[in-house]
């Protein structure tokens, strides 16, 4: 690797210990005793409508604002006892409106941290070479300035300057909010592909619970007096939300944002033999029709992937004259039948239970 | 003076010229160097003028900046510095200073604080909130923000106030010569019934203001090359 390769700094845990932030003359406080435990290398969404404390939740664990009351802690250590620059230095910091310095070049925006820690001009240089890379960002943009870059590669760029040093932690506030849809999604699974390589900790703030459930490892779900209502992995948060004010928040379509977060894989999958007709198969294991219990053949089998979305897998379940779908491997060989009835049983364990039992 | 050969016809047109009170560009050449040392000390009082200003301005500016009350005080203040007229400052502080630079420089630099300082506190108030914030959540103290991102990017700002501040100055230190600091008012006054060197030592005075802009002009280009980007 080049000098300018930065060892990966091991991620740190962050712990709020009932951080409160509360403003002089407001009735209540604007986050209310926040306890939550982020462990290392994972991401935590902080969710909820606006006013609800997430922004400013996440800005007292950079001192951006401070606490009134309790503390946050970052490897074990408190933030309080820091100088806030030398704190903020040490975390990624990436904003929605991304912030780049409009007179300073690309190069130099990306630079800005390892200059103020004073890295030479050379390690710095290459430095921004690896991280344009990291980003998916053509080397020649370093010498432009912001203006001449388009909104997601500004937000590309941004989040390479957050990456410069390498920091254990990231606090990232709506950091996908003003880019259109298309390109925020892309700007999404490029994160968390680029996550899955640093495992860094982060704070991720948005008010979508979609982009939340995407994102999250773990899930905060904040009210607004920034009181915390739930604190769970994504899952847990869609089949058993804590309150009413939870179930409202991330929808009633709830049950079909899980089905986004499940593979036709997760599924104990039907044989043939649970079923009253036969799946014909070619010499090659494939699917090719069904035969219904009175002989009749039908060839519009309905396939669906181990590796698929279970939400794609019940829409082309639904679509079907069956219902019932023939799961492959990636080489199309069979490897089980999936049903609308079996998804349903999947969700619903209590209901799957019950029908057993009658 | 004898005339010869080519030299003294011209020379005895001219003369004519100026009997007759018309434009002469033959006298003119003939008596540039009454013109050098105003010209000189012309430049002179502006551009130490526009220093002092530019130093005392953005010093309150950077103060009032940061401690938001400061603007109203300071902007009556230099409000009323500007609306004096300049001819009865010179006289105010004749008893103070005396007659001489010192005078003349005070005034005028007194002239550009309101212009300065306006331009300064807009240029620092327009750095986008965003790229502040940014700053801060890196690390950046805040005399790291305000030298190394709200300084450069209220530069357009400061610039624009530079320009307006030195061909104003240029035109008001024409009346220098009321405090006893010279200045191309001098010979103006000096012959003010003579149209030629009228209208010469005020051509001089609106051709340095344009010299003086565009001088500022190429270096603001210089200097903020991210403006030409987009």
């Amino acid at each position: 690797m080049t000098a300018a390769h930065v060892p990966p700094s091991s991620a740190e845990p962050l712990e709020f210990r009932g951080a409160t932030k509360r403003y002089p003359g407001a009735a209540e406080p604007a986050v209310d005793a926040l306890t939550l435990e982020v462990p290392a290398g994972e991401i935590c969404v902080l969710v909820g409508p606006s006013g609800c404390g997430k922004t400013t939740a996440m800005r007292m664990v950079n001192r951006m604002i401070d606490m009134t009351d309790g503390d946050i802690l970052l490897g074990g250590r408190s933030v309080r006892e820091r100088e806030p620059s030398a704190l903020r230095r040490e975390i990624g910091y990436v904003i929605q409106q991304v912030g780049l310095f409009p007179h300073r070049t690309i190069a130099q925006n990306i630079g800005t941290v390892p200059e103020l820690l004073g890295w030479d001009r050379r390690r710095r240089d290459e430095r921004v070479a690896e991280l344009l890379a990291l980003t998916g960002l053509d080397e020649d943009l370093a010498s432009r300035y912001p203006a001449q870059l388009s909104g997601g590669q500004r937000q590309r760029v941004g989040v390479a300057r957050a990456l410069a040093t390498d920091p254990p932690v990231m606090l990232m506030d709506e950091p996908f909010g003003a880019i259109d849809p298309i390109n925020r999604e892309r700007l999404q699974n490029e994160f968390l592909r680029l996550q899955e390589r640093l495992r860094r900790t982060i704070v991720f703030v948005t008010h979508d619970i979609d982009e939340a459930i995407k994102m999250g490892d773990r899930i905060a779900v904040l009210q607004r007096g920034g009181r915390l209502q739930q604190y769970a992995t994504p899952a847990e948060l869609l089949m058993q939300p804590a309150n009413d004010f939870v179930r409202d928040f991330v929808g009633a379509d709830r049950a079909l944002k899980r089905l986004a977060l499940l593979r036709v894989r997760d599924v104990d999958l039907w044989t043939e033999a649970d079923i009253d007709f036969r799946l014909e198969v070619d010499g090659d294991g494939r699917p090719v029709a069904w035969i219904w219990p009175d002989g009749r053949r039908s060839t519009s089998v309905t396939v669906v992937e181990r590796d698929d979305v279970l939400r794609d897998a019940l829409s082309d379940l639904l679509q079907s004259q069956t219902q019932y779908g023939a799961v492959v491997d990636p080489r199309g060989r069979l490897q089980g039948i999936l049903s609308v009835e079996l998804i349903h049983d999947f969700l619903v364990p209590e209901a799957a239970a019950a029908s057993g039992d009658a | 003076m004898i005339a010869q050969g080519d030299n003294g016809f011209f020379r005895e047109r001219t003369d004519t010229c100026v009997t007759d009170n018309g434009l002469c560009p033959g006298w003119v050449v003939d008596h540039l160097d009454r013109y050098t040392t105003p010209l000189l000390q012309h430049v002179f009082l502006t551009v130490t003028s526009v220093a002092a200003g530019f130093l005392i301005a953005g010093s309150l500016a950077i103060l009032a900046h940061r401690r938001r009350w400061l603007v109203g005080p300071i902007t009556n203040v230099t409000g009323i510095l500007y609306t004096l007229p300049s001819v009865a400052v010179f006289f105010l502080l004749l008893p103070i200073t005396g007659r001489g630079n010192l005078t003349a420089i005070i005034a005028l630099t007194a002239y550009t604080l309101l212009i300065l300082f306006r331009n300064i506190l807009a240029g620092l108030d327009a750095v986008p909130a965003d790229a502040r914030d940014a700053g801060r959540g890196m690390g950046l103290t805040d005399r790291q923000l305000l030298w190394r991102v709200e300084l450069p990017l209220a530069l357009p700002a400061i610039m624009a106030g530079l320009r307006i501040a030195t061909t104003t100055t240029v035109g008001l230190a024409a009346l220098a010569f009321f405090a006893g600091a010279g200045g191309l008012g001098e010979p103006l006054e000096a012959q003010k019934a003579f149209k030629t060197n009228v209208v010469f030592a005020g051509g001089l005075c609106v051709a340095l203001a344009i010299v003086l802009d565009a001088m500022i002009l190429l270096v603001q280009r210089s200097i903020t090359p991210w403006t030409r980007a987009a």
